[in-house]
Protein backbone atom coordinates (compact mmCIF):
# COMPACT_ATOMS: atom_id res chain seq x y z
CA UNK A 1 0.00 0.00 0.00
CA UNK A 2 1.22 3.29 -0.84
CA UNK A 3 0.09 6.46 1.38
CA UNK A 4 -1.66 9.02 -0.58
CA UNK A 5 0.18 11.87 -1.53
CA UNK A 6 -0.75 14.77 0.58
CA UNK A 7 -0.90 18.36 -0.38
CA UNK A 8 1.84 20.29 -2.31
CA UNK A 9 4.32 21.35 -0.30
CA UNK A 10 4.00 25.60 -0.15
CA UNK A 11 7.08 27.12 -1.60
CA UNK A 12 9.63 28.84 0.97
CA UNK A 13 9.27 31.70 2.23
CA UNK A 14 11.59 34.35 1.90
CA UNK A 15 13.34 36.59 -1.18
CA UNK A 16 13.47 34.93 -4.55
CA UNK A 17 17.15 32.95 -5.09
CA UNK A 18 18.44 34.27 -8.52
CA UNK A 19 21.92 35.00 -9.70
CA UNK A 20 24.35 38.16 -9.02
CA UNK A 21 23.35 39.69 -13.03
CA UNK A 22 19.95 38.94 -12.54
CA UNK A 23 19.78 41.06 -9.34
CA UNK A 24 21.44 43.38 -10.60
CA UNK A 25 19.06 43.77 -13.77
CA UNK A 26 16.11 43.70 -11.22
CA UNK A 27 17.49 46.48 -9.46
CA UNK A 28 18.39 48.65 -12.53
CA UNK A 29 14.46 47.78 -13.88
CA UNK A 30 13.50 49.51 -10.18
CA UNK A 31 15.80 52.25 -10.38
CA UNK A 32 14.21 52.83 -13.53
CA UNK A 33 10.60 52.44 -12.29
CA UNK A 34 11.40 54.68 -9.46
CA UNK A 35 11.35 52.11 -6.78
CA UNK A 36 15.21 52.12 -6.25
CA UNK A 37 17.65 54.55 -4.74
CA UNK A 38 19.09 56.57 -7.73
CA UNK A 39 22.65 56.96 -6.84
CA UNK A 40 22.69 52.88 -6.46
CA UNK A 41 21.01 52.62 -9.69
CA UNK A 42 22.97 54.95 -12.00
CA UNK A 43 26.08 52.87 -10.04
CA UNK A 44 24.88 49.64 -12.27
CA UNK A 45 23.66 50.85 -14.92
CA UNK A 46 27.35 52.65 -15.39
CA UNK A 47 29.28 49.03 -14.33
CA UNK A 48 29.51 45.84 -16.69
CA UNK A 49 28.94 42.65 -15.75
CA UNK A 50 29.52 39.20 -17.41
CA UNK A 51 25.78 38.72 -19.54
CA UNK A 52 24.30 34.91 -19.11
CA UNK A 53 22.58 33.41 -21.95
CA UNK A 54 19.22 33.94 -20.67
CA UNK A 55 17.28 34.67 -17.61
CA UNK A 56 15.92 32.23 -14.62
CA UNK A 57 12.28 31.72 -14.82
CA UNK A 58 12.22 33.50 -11.21
CA UNK A 59 14.10 36.68 -12.69
CA UNK A 60 11.53 36.70 -15.87
CA UNK A 61 8.85 36.70 -13.27
CA UNK A 62 10.40 39.45 -11.36
CA UNK A 63 10.91 41.68 -14.19
CA UNK A 64 7.30 41.06 -15.16
CA UNK A 65 5.70 41.75 -12.06
CA UNK A 66 7.85 44.69 -11.27
CA UNK A 67 6.89 46.32 -15.12
CA UNK A 68 3.41 45.77 -13.99
CA UNK A 69 3.12 46.77 -11.14
CA UNK A 70 5.72 49.83 -11.24
CA UNK A 71 4.00 51.10 -14.43
CA UNK A 72 0.27 50.94 -13.86
CA UNK A 73 1.13 52.60 -10.39
CA UNK A 74 2.69 55.40 -11.87
CA UNK A 75 0.00 55.90 -14.42
CA UNK A 76 -2.96 56.20 -11.36
CA UNK A 77 -0.52 58.02 -9.38
CA UNK A 78 0.29 60.59 -12.02
CA UNK A 79 -3.43 60.88 -12.71
CA UNK A 80 -5.35 58.10 -13.64
CA UNK A 81 -7.19 58.03 -10.07
CA UNK A 82 -8.23 61.10 -10.59
CA UNK A 83 -12.31 61.76 -11.33
CA UNK A 84 -12.49 63.36 -14.79
CA UNK A 85 -14.07 63.07 -18.21
CA UNK A 86 -12.62 61.99 -21.11
CA UNK A 87 -13.74 61.36 -24.80
CA UNK A 88 -14.43 57.92 -25.90
CA UNK A 89 -15.73 57.27 -29.38
CA UNK A 90 -16.64 61.40 -29.42
CA UNK A 91 -18.72 60.79 -26.36
CA UNK A 92 -17.18 62.07 -22.50
CA UNK A 93 -16.89 58.91 -20.59
CA UNK A 94 -16.51 60.65 -16.60
CA UNK A 95 -14.71 58.35 -13.63
CA UNK A 96 -11.10 57.71 -12.83
CA UNK A 97 -9.23 55.65 -15.90
CA UNK A 98 -10.22 52.25 -14.64
CA UNK A 99 -13.65 53.40 -15.07
CA UNK A 100 -13.49 54.84 -18.42
CA UNK A 101 -11.92 52.12 -20.21
CA UNK A 102 -12.63 48.32 -19.96
CA UNK A 103 -9.64 46.54 -19.01
CA UNK A 104 -8.68 45.12 -22.26
CA UNK A 105 -8.66 48.49 -23.97
CA UNK A 106 -6.49 50.00 -20.92
CA UNK A 107 -3.78 46.53 -20.75
CA UNK A 108 -0.47 47.35 -20.69
CA UNK A 109 1.56 44.39 -22.70
CA UNK A 110 5.50 44.54 -22.79
CA UNK A 111 7.60 43.34 -25.89
CA UNK A 112 11.12 41.61 -25.58
CA UNK A 113 12.41 45.30 -26.49
CA UNK A 114 12.07 45.86 -22.98
CA UNK A 115 14.26 42.91 -21.45
CA UNK A 116 16.77 42.98 -24.01
CA UNK A 117 17.47 47.02 -23.21
CA UNK A 118 17.44 45.81 -19.42
CA UNK A 119 19.92 43.34 -20.33
CA UNK A 120 21.85 45.82 -22.25
CA UNK A 121 22.24 48.27 -19.83
CA UNK A 122 22.64 45.64 -16.59
CA UNK A 123 25.83 43.67 -19.00
CA UNK A 124 27.67 46.99 -20.45
CA UNK A 125 28.61 50.28 -19.40
CA UNK A 126 26.01 52.45 -21.25
CA UNK A 127 28.25 55.70 -21.12
CA UNK A 128 31.09 54.24 -22.82
CA UNK A 129 29.58 50.65 -24.29
CA UNK A 130 30.57 49.95 -28.00
CA UNK A 131 28.06 47.15 -27.88
CA UNK A 132 24.95 48.30 -30.02
CA UNK A 133 21.21 48.23 -28.44
CA UNK A 134 18.10 50.17 -29.92
CA UNK A 135 14.55 48.99 -31.02
CA UNK A 136 12.85 50.32 -34.01
CA UNK A 137 9.68 52.83 -32.79
CA UNK A 138 7.71 51.18 -34.90
CA UNK A 139 7.61 47.81 -32.83
CA UNK A 140 7.62 49.57 -29.58
CA UNK A 141 4.25 48.72 -27.88
CA UNK A 142 2.18 51.70 -25.68
CA UNK A 143 3.85 50.09 -22.34
CA UNK A 144 7.41 50.25 -24.09
CA UNK A 145 7.30 53.69 -24.65
CA UNK A 146 5.95 54.41 -21.36
CA UNK A 147 8.61 52.24 -19.80
CA UNK A 148 11.72 53.80 -22.52
CA UNK A 149 10.13 57.02 -21.08
CA UNK A 150 10.39 56.61 -17.85
CA UNK A 151 13.80 55.02 -18.00
CA UNK A 152 15.02 58.23 -19.69
CA UNK A 153 13.64 60.18 -16.85
CA UNK A 154 15.36 58.42 -14.16
CA UNK A 155 19.20 58.56 -16.09
CA UNK A 156 18.34 62.60 -16.71
CA UNK A 157 20.69 63.02 -13.84
CA UNK A 158 23.62 61.68 -15.52
CA UNK A 159 24.59 63.73 -18.34
CA UNK A 160 26.77 61.05 -19.81
CA UNK A 161 24.12 58.01 -20.01
CA UNK A 162 21.46 60.96 -21.44
CA UNK A 163 23.73 61.89 -24.18
CA UNK A 164 24.12 58.31 -24.88
CA UNK A 165 20.12 57.63 -24.98
CA UNK A 166 18.91 60.12 -26.75
CA UNK A 167 20.85 58.57 -29.68
CA UNK A 168 19.15 55.72 -29.79
CA UNK A 169 15.59 55.77 -31.93
CA UNK A 170 13.76 54.07 -29.17
CA UNK A 171 14.21 57.38 -27.19
CA UNK A 172 14.67 59.86 -29.94
CA UNK A 173 11.46 58.64 -31.17
CA UNK A 174 10.13 58.19 -28.02
CA UNK A 175 6.48 60.79 -28.27
CA UNK A 176 6.32 61.30 -24.22
CA UNK A 177 9.94 62.71 -24.19
CA UNK A 178 9.04 64.86 -26.94
CA UNK A 179 6.26 65.80 -25.50
CA UNK A 180 7.90 66.70 -22.32
CA UNK A 181 11.41 67.54 -23.54
CA UNK A 182 11.69 68.12 -26.95
CA UNK A 183 14.77 70.29 -26.82
CA UNK A 184 16.70 67.21 -25.39
CA UNK A 185 16.30 65.16 -28.31
CA UNK A 186 16.75 67.37 -31.47
CA UNK A 187 19.90 69.49 -32.23
CA UNK A 188 18.41 70.53 -35.49
CA UNK A 189 16.94 74.07 -36.44
CA UNK A 190 14.37 73.19 -37.60
CA UNK A 191 13.38 70.34 -35.56
CA UNK A 192 11.11 67.32 -36.98
CA UNK A 193 8.64 65.81 -34.07
CA UNK A 194 7.25 62.62 -34.87
CA UNK A 195 4.03 61.96 -35.51
CA UNK A 196 1.53 62.02 -32.61
CA UNK A 197 -1.29 60.37 -34.41
CA UNK A 198 -0.73 56.85 -32.75
CA UNK A 199 -1.02 58.75 -29.31
CA UNK A 200 -4.53 59.77 -29.46
CA UNK A 201 -6.30 56.27 -30.37
CA UNK A 202 -5.89 53.37 -28.09
CA UNK A 203 -3.87 52.44 -24.97
CA UNK A 204 -1.70 55.45 -25.90
CA UNK A 205 -4.52 57.59 -25.43
CA UNK A 206 -5.37 56.33 -21.76
CA UNK A 207 -2.07 56.65 -20.79
CA UNK A 208 -2.08 60.73 -22.04
CA UNK A 209 -5.21 60.81 -20.24
CA UNK A 210 -3.35 59.17 -16.75
CA UNK A 211 -0.56 61.71 -17.65
CA UNK A 212 -2.27 64.46 -18.25
CA UNK A 213 -1.03 66.79 -14.87
CA UNK A 214 2.39 65.21 -14.97
CA UNK A 215 2.78 66.87 -18.49
CA UNK A 216 0.99 70.03 -17.18
CA UNK A 217 3.80 69.94 -13.93
CA UNK A 218 6.65 69.60 -16.53
CA UNK A 219 5.63 72.04 -18.89
CA UNK A 220 4.72 74.98 -15.93
CA UNK A 221 8.52 73.67 -14.88
CA UNK A 222 10.33 74.10 -17.94
CA UNK A 223 8.02 77.71 -18.54
CA UNK A 224 9.07 79.12 -15.00
CA UNK A 225 12.78 77.77 -15.35
CA UNK A 226 12.92 79.81 -18.94
CA UNK A 227 13.81 83.42 -16.91
CA UNK A 228 16.93 81.75 -15.38
CA UNK A 229 18.28 81.05 -19.36
CA UNK A 230 21.28 82.78 -20.28
CA UNK A 231 21.77 81.39 -23.69
CA UNK A 232 20.16 82.71 -27.17
CA UNK A 233 20.80 80.06 -28.99
CA UNK A 234 19.73 77.66 -26.00
CA UNK A 235 16.47 79.57 -25.92
CA UNK A 236 15.53 79.57 -29.73
CA UNK A 237 16.80 76.24 -29.27
CA UNK A 238 14.52 75.33 -26.69
CA UNK A 239 11.76 77.45 -27.91
CA UNK A 240 11.17 76.20 -31.19
CA UNK A 241 11.62 72.04 -30.60
CA UNK A 242 8.85 73.40 -27.50
CA UNK A 243 6.86 74.84 -30.65
CA UNK A 244 7.08 72.19 -33.21
CA UNK A 245 5.92 69.74 -30.72
CA UNK A 246 3.19 71.06 -29.38
CA UNK A 247 2.11 72.47 -32.99
CA UNK A 248 2.37 68.84 -33.97
CA UNK A 249 0.65 67.41 -31.17
CA UNK A 250 -1.89 69.76 -31.27
CA UNK A 251 -2.85 68.70 -34.82
CA UNK A 252 -2.58 65.52 -34.14
CA UNK A 253 -5.22 65.70 -31.73
CA UNK A 254 -7.79 68.04 -33.20
CA UNK A 255 -7.09 65.42 -36.12
CA UNK A 256 -8.10 62.59 -33.86
CA UNK A 257 -10.99 64.11 -32.23
CA UNK A 258 -9.50 64.14 -28.95
CA UNK A 259 -8.92 67.71 -28.08
CA UNK A 260 -9.72 66.79 -24.24
CA UNK A 261 -5.96 65.38 -24.76
CA UNK A 262 -4.30 68.31 -25.24
CA UNK A 263 -5.62 69.63 -21.69
CA UNK A 264 -2.58 70.30 -20.41
CA UNK A 265 -1.53 72.84 -22.44
CA UNK A 266 -4.46 74.98 -21.98
CA UNK A 267 -3.55 73.92 -18.03
CA UNK A 268 -0.36 75.08 -18.34
CA UNK A 269 -1.30 78.58 -19.75
CA UNK A 270 -3.88 78.82 -17.49
CA UNK A 271 -1.81 78.79 -14.34
CA UNK A 272 1.10 80.76 -15.74
CA UNK A 273 -1.42 83.61 -16.71
CA UNK A 274 -3.66 83.77 -13.65
CA UNK A 275 -2.69 87.46 -13.97
CA UNK A 276 -0.88 89.80 -16.53
CA UNK A 277 2.76 88.13 -17.60
CA UNK A 278 5.33 89.98 -19.44
CA UNK A 279 7.76 88.95 -21.70
CA UNK A 280 10.55 89.28 -19.20
CA UNK A 281 8.42 86.45 -17.17
CA UNK A 282 10.20 84.05 -20.08
CA UNK A 283 13.46 86.38 -21.19
CA UNK A 284 14.26 88.09 -18.14
CA UNK A 285 17.46 85.56 -18.43
CA UNK A 286 18.81 86.15 -21.70
CA UNK A 287 22.27 87.85 -21.00
CA UNK A 288 22.41 91.42 -22.70
CA UNK A 289 26.55 91.14 -23.12
CA UNK A 290 25.81 87.41 -24.90
CA UNK A 291 23.20 89.45 -26.91
CA UNK A 292 23.00 88.44 -30.66
CA UNK A 293 24.42 91.53 -32.93
CA UNK A 294 21.25 91.07 -35.41
CA UNK A 295 17.75 92.35 -33.85
CA UNK A 296 16.10 89.70 -36.22
CA UNK A 297 18.46 86.70 -34.11
CA UNK A 298 16.95 88.91 -30.79
CA UNK A 299 13.67 88.63 -31.73
CA UNK A 300 13.70 85.27 -32.77
CA UNK A 301 15.27 83.66 -29.30
CA UNK A 302 12.47 86.05 -27.68
CA UNK A 303 9.78 84.84 -29.66
CA UNK A 304 10.82 81.49 -29.53
CA UNK A 305 10.65 81.99 -25.82
CA UNK A 306 7.35 82.45 -25.89
CA UNK A 307 6.08 78.86 -27.71
CA UNK A 308 3.63 77.77 -25.09
CA UNK A 309 1.81 81.12 -24.71
CA UNK A 310 1.56 81.19 -28.62
CA UNK A 311 -0.12 77.43 -28.90
CA UNK A 312 -3.32 79.36 -27.10
CA UNK A 313 -4.03 80.98 -30.70
CA UNK A 314 -4.86 77.27 -31.78
CA UNK A 315 -6.82 76.61 -28.44
CA UNK A 316 -8.75 79.50 -28.76
CA UNK A 317 -9.49 78.53 -32.72
CA UNK A 318 -11.01 75.68 -31.06
CA UNK A 319 -12.93 77.30 -28.42
CA UNK A 320 -14.23 79.48 -31.37
CA UNK A 321 -14.83 76.24 -33.48
CA UNK A 322 -16.78 74.35 -30.52
CA UNK A 323 -19.42 77.25 -30.05
CA UNK A 324 -20.16 77.17 -33.49
CA UNK A 325 -21.18 73.37 -32.91
CA UNK A 326 -25.36 72.68 -32.83
CA UNK A 327 -27.31 70.84 -31.01
CA UNK A 328 -27.44 68.78 -34.05
CA UNK A 329 -24.06 67.98 -34.81
CA UNK A 330 -22.12 64.97 -34.57
CA UNK A 331 -19.09 66.45 -32.28
CA UNK A 332 -21.94 68.45 -29.95
CA UNK A 333 -20.86 66.28 -27.23
CA UNK A 334 -17.41 66.60 -27.17
CA UNK A 335 -17.42 70.38 -28.44
CA UNK A 336 -19.63 70.33 -25.06
CA UNK A 337 -16.77 68.66 -23.14
CA UNK A 338 -14.57 71.38 -24.39
CA UNK A 339 -16.07 74.54 -23.93
CA UNK A 340 -16.48 73.03 -20.12
CA UNK A 341 -13.06 72.74 -19.95
CA UNK A 342 -12.06 76.20 -21.43
CA UNK A 343 -14.40 77.81 -18.78
CA UNK A 344 -12.83 75.80 -15.74
CA UNK A 345 -9.29 76.89 -17.34
CA UNK A 346 -10.98 80.71 -17.66
CA UNK A 347 -9.36 80.06 -21.26
CA UNK A 348 -11.11 83.55 -22.82
CA UNK A 349 -8.81 85.77 -20.13
CA UNK A 350 -6.10 83.29 -20.21
CA UNK A 351 -6.02 83.62 -23.86
CA UNK A 352 -5.66 87.23 -24.16
CA UNK A 353 -3.20 87.53 -21.52
CA UNK A 354 -1.24 84.86 -23.60
CA UNK A 355 -2.23 87.10 -26.70
CA UNK A 356 -0.98 90.03 -24.99
CA UNK A 357 2.31 88.57 -23.89
CA UNK A 358 3.37 87.47 -27.17
CA UNK A 359 2.46 90.35 -29.28
CA UNK A 360 4.52 92.47 -26.14
CA UNK A 361 7.53 90.25 -27.74
CA UNK A 362 6.85 92.55 -31.09
CA UNK A 363 8.47 95.66 -32.14
CA UNK A 364 5.79 96.85 -33.95
CA UNK A 365 2.94 96.19 -32.53
CA UNK A 366 4.01 96.20 -28.63
CA UNK A 367 3.55 100.30 -29.11
CA UNK A 368 6.90 100.47 -26.71
CA UNK A 369 9.87 101.45 -27.93
CA UNK A 370 12.81 99.01 -29.27
CA UNK A 371 15.24 99.05 -26.76
CA UNK A 372 19.00 98.25 -28.03
CA UNK A 373 19.59 95.62 -25.86
CA UNK A 374 17.02 93.89 -27.03
CA UNK A 375 14.79 94.44 -24.03
CA UNK A 376 11.62 95.52 -23.64
CA UNK A 377 9.99 97.84 -21.27
CA UNK A 378 6.90 95.89 -19.71
CA UNK A 379 3.94 95.99 -21.72
CA UNK A 380 0.11 96.97 -20.72
CA UNK A 381 -1.48 93.63 -21.53
CA UNK A 382 -5.26 93.49 -22.24
CA UNK A 383 -6.94 91.05 -18.98
CA UNK B 1 79.65 81.65 -39.89
CA UNK B 2 75.62 82.47 -38.94
CA UNK B 3 74.32 85.27 -40.93
CA UNK B 4 70.84 87.08 -39.92
CA UNK B 5 68.43 88.51 -42.61
CA UNK B 6 65.46 89.94 -42.36
CA UNK B 7 62.06 90.34 -44.31
CA UNK B 8 59.64 92.60 -44.00
CA UNK B 9 55.92 91.51 -45.27
CA UNK B 10 53.12 94.17 -46.20
CA UNK B 11 49.16 92.86 -47.26
CA UNK B 12 46.33 95.00 -48.25
CA UNK B 13 43.33 93.86 -49.40
CA UNK B 14 40.08 96.00 -50.17
CA UNK B 15 36.79 94.27 -49.95
CA UNK B 16 32.88 95.30 -50.51
CA UNK B 17 31.38 94.38 -46.78
CA UNK B 18 27.69 94.28 -46.42
CA UNK B 19 25.43 93.71 -43.63
CA UNK B 20 21.90 93.56 -42.98
CA UNK B 21 18.80 93.03 -39.96
CA UNK B 22 15.30 93.16 -40.52
CA UNK B 23 12.09 92.16 -38.60
CA UNK B 24 8.57 90.71 -39.72
CA UNK B 25 5.67 91.05 -38.24
CA UNK B 26 2.20 90.85 -39.18
CA UNK B 27 -0.20 93.57 -38.95
CA UNK B 28 -3.04 92.83 -36.59
CA UNK B 29 -6.13 94.17 -39.15
CA UNK B 30 -9.85 93.30 -38.00
CA UNK B 31 -11.81 91.30 -40.52
CA UNK B 32 -14.40 93.86 -41.15
CA UNK B 33 -14.85 93.17 -44.72
CA UNK B 34 -13.71 90.46 -47.00
CA UNK B 35 -10.30 90.37 -46.97
CA UNK B 36 -9.15 91.36 -50.38
CA UNK B 37 -11.51 94.22 -49.45
CA UNK B 38 -9.68 94.98 -46.08
CA UNK B 39 -6.61 94.26 -48.48
CA UNK B 40 -7.55 96.81 -50.91
CA UNK B 41 -8.01 99.73 -48.45
CA UNK B 42 -4.59 98.99 -46.87
CA UNK B 43 -3.20 99.13 -50.19
CA UNK B 44 -4.59 102.60 -50.85
CA UNK B 45 -3.64 104.00 -47.24
CA UNK B 46 -0.02 103.05 -48.04
CA UNK B 47 0.27 104.53 -51.25
CA UNK B 48 -1.04 107.21 -49.89
CA UNK B 49 1.99 107.27 -47.50
CA UNK B 50 4.50 107.26 -50.25
CA UNK B 51 4.74 103.00 -50.59
CA UNK B 52 4.99 101.96 -54.43
CA UNK B 53 3.74 99.13 -55.42
CA UNK B 54 5.96 95.69 -56.79
CA UNK B 55 5.14 93.31 -59.42
CA UNK B 56 4.76 90.70 -56.59
CA UNK B 57 1.67 92.85 -55.08
CA UNK B 58 3.84 93.80 -51.84
CA UNK B 59 4.49 97.75 -51.13
CA UNK B 60 7.43 99.02 -50.76
CA UNK B 61 8.70 102.39 -49.26
CA UNK B 62 12.36 102.84 -49.45
CA UNK B 63 14.65 105.33 -47.75
CA UNK B 64 18.48 104.91 -48.01
CA UNK B 65 19.21 101.82 -46.89
CA UNK B 66 16.18 101.52 -45.26
CA UNK B 67 12.97 99.83 -46.33
CA UNK B 68 9.56 98.88 -45.32
CA UNK B 69 7.93 96.19 -47.21
CA UNK B 70 4.02 95.23 -46.34
CA UNK B 71 1.95 92.52 -48.15
CA UNK B 72 -1.51 93.73 -48.38
CA UNK B 73 -2.88 90.18 -48.48
CA UNK B 74 -1.50 88.77 -45.51
CA UNK B 75 -0.53 91.77 -43.71
CA UNK B 76 3.09 90.75 -43.56
CA UNK B 77 5.37 93.83 -42.92
CA UNK B 78 8.76 93.85 -43.24
CA UNK B 79 11.41 96.42 -41.93
CA UNK B 80 14.84 95.98 -43.27
CA UNK B 81 18.27 97.79 -42.63
CA UNK B 82 21.32 97.38 -44.92
CA UNK B 83 24.81 98.52 -44.85
CA UNK B 84 27.68 98.68 -47.51
CA UNK B 85 31.14 99.97 -47.32
CA UNK B 86 34.41 99.39 -49.33
CA UNK B 87 36.91 98.68 -46.71
CA UNK B 88 40.94 98.36 -47.50
CA UNK B 89 42.93 97.36 -44.84
CA UNK B 90 46.36 97.22 -44.68
CA UNK B 91 49.06 94.78 -42.42
CA UNK B 92 52.70 94.72 -42.47
CA UNK B 93 55.25 92.15 -40.63
CA UNK B 94 58.85 91.92 -40.05
CA UNK B 95 60.28 88.58 -39.58
CA UNK B 96 63.83 87.61 -39.38
CA UNK B 97 65.95 84.56 -39.99
CA UNK B 98 69.32 82.95 -39.86
CA UNK B 99 71.18 81.11 -42.75
CA UNK B 100 72.42 78.16 -41.15
CA UNK B 101 69.74 77.31 -38.87
CA UNK B 102 66.85 78.64 -40.68
CA UNK B 103 64.36 79.00 -41.02
CA UNK B 104 64.92 79.34 -44.87
CA UNK B 105 63.62 82.43 -46.63
CA UNK B 106 60.74 80.60 -48.56
CA UNK B 107 59.41 78.90 -45.73
CA UNK B 108 59.41 82.09 -43.62
CA UNK B 109 57.98 84.15 -46.42
CA UNK B 110 54.92 81.84 -46.64
CA UNK B 111 54.69 81.79 -42.44
CA UNK B 112 54.22 85.20 -42.15
CA UNK B 113 51.94 85.94 -45.22
CA UNK B 114 50.08 82.87 -43.39
CA UNK B 115 49.84 85.21 -40.26
CA UNK B 116 49.00 88.54 -42.24
CA UNK B 117 46.45 86.95 -43.80
CA UNK B 118 44.91 85.96 -40.31
CA UNK B 119 45.15 89.42 -39.50
CA UNK B 120 43.43 90.91 -42.60
CA UNK B 121 40.90 88.43 -41.95
CA UNK B 122 40.56 89.38 -38.32
CA UNK B 123 40.69 93.06 -38.87
CA UNK B 124 38.06 92.77 -41.67
CA UNK B 125 35.49 90.70 -39.84
CA UNK B 126 35.86 93.27 -36.65
CA UNK B 127 34.89 95.92 -39.31
CA UNK B 128 31.99 93.58 -40.47
CA UNK B 129 30.69 93.50 -36.74
CA UNK B 130 30.84 96.98 -36.97
CA UNK B 131 28.57 97.47 -39.79
CA UNK B 132 26.51 94.92 -38.66
CA UNK B 133 26.14 97.03 -35.69
CA UNK B 134 25.48 100.01 -37.74
CA UNK B 135 22.81 98.47 -39.63
CA UNK B 136 21.17 97.07 -36.47
CA UNK B 137 21.39 100.19 -34.97
CA UNK B 138 19.52 101.86 -37.69
CA UNK B 139 16.73 99.65 -37.65
CA UNK B 140 16.12 99.96 -34.11
CA UNK B 141 15.88 103.85 -34.44
CA UNK B 142 13.84 103.36 -37.51
CA UNK B 143 11.38 100.77 -35.68
CA UNK B 144 10.78 103.42 -33.07
CA UNK B 145 10.01 105.87 -35.83
CA UNK B 146 7.61 103.50 -37.68
CA UNK B 147 5.50 102.63 -35.03
CA UNK B 148 3.04 105.30 -34.50
CA UNK B 149 2.85 104.93 -38.44
CA UNK B 150 1.73 101.35 -38.04
CA UNK B 151 -0.87 102.02 -36.00
CA UNK B 152 -1.97 105.10 -37.83
CA UNK B 153 -2.36 102.55 -40.89
CA UNK B 154 -3.89 99.86 -39.04
CA UNK B 155 -6.42 102.55 -37.18
CA UNK B 156 -7.02 104.22 -40.58
CA UNK B 157 -7.98 101.03 -42.61
CA UNK B 158 -10.18 99.61 -40.14
CA UNK B 159 -11.93 103.19 -39.70
CA UNK B 160 -12.51 103.20 -43.69
CA UNK B 161 -13.47 99.30 -43.00
CA UNK B 162 -16.34 100.53 -40.81
CA UNK B 163 -17.21 102.92 -42.88
CA UNK B 164 -17.77 100.98 -45.51
CA UNK B 165 -19.26 97.56 -44.11
CA UNK B 166 -22.02 100.80 -42.44
CA UNK B 167 -22.65 101.98 -46.05
CA UNK B 168 -23.70 98.11 -46.81
CA UNK B 169 -25.75 97.58 -43.89
CA UNK B 170 -28.15 100.79 -45.06
CA UNK B 171 -27.80 104.87 -45.51
CA UNK B 172 -25.55 106.30 -43.63
CA UNK B 173 -26.77 109.31 -42.14
CA UNK B 174 -24.01 110.59 -39.69
CA UNK B 175 -20.32 109.84 -38.94
CA UNK B 176 -18.31 111.38 -36.41
CA UNK B 177 -14.86 110.87 -35.51
CA UNK B 178 -12.85 112.60 -32.64
CA UNK B 179 -9.22 112.50 -33.65
CA UNK B 180 -7.94 112.54 -29.40
CA UNK B 181 -9.71 109.37 -28.65
CA UNK B 182 -10.32 107.62 -31.63
CA UNK B 183 -13.85 107.26 -31.08
CA UNK B 184 -15.67 106.73 -34.56
CA UNK B 185 -19.71 107.05 -34.31
CA UNK B 186 -21.35 105.81 -37.43
CA UNK B 187 -25.41 106.18 -37.52
CA UNK B 188 -27.10 104.58 -40.35
CA UNK B 189 -30.69 103.84 -41.53
CA UNK B 190 -31.19 100.34 -42.25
Amino acid sequence: MTRPAGPPTPAPDGPKAVSRFEYNLVCVLRFLLGHFPADRGLQLVRAAAARPPCLSATAADLVKDSLAKACVLFLVRAGGWRDERFLRDRQPAGGRAWDRWPSDERALSFSGHVVEFLLWATAERVHETGASWDAPPAELTAADELFFWLAFDACRADGDLVAVLRRKAAFRQNRLLWLTAPAELTDDEEPAPPDFALWCAGTRAVVLECLQPVLTARWLRSERAKGQVGDWRRMRHQGRAEAATLAAFLDAAHAAGRTDLARFVLQTNSVLFRTDLAPDFWTEGLAAGGSPGRLADRLDARRAALAVPRQMDTLSNWQAAARGVGYFDDDYAASQLWKQTWEAADGDAVAARAAAAVAAIDPLRSGQPVAGSGQQADPTPAG
Amino acid sequence: MSRAYRITLKESETRRLTAGDEISTRLEILEILPPEDMATLLRNELKGRGFEEQPDGTLVRKDGDLSVTVDPCTGEVTVAAGAEATVSQEARRDATGFNDIGPNEGAMRDRVKDQLKQELDKRFEAEQQKLQARATERLEKHLNDIQPEVSEVVNKVTRDALKEKARQMGTVTEISEDEETGNLTIKLEV
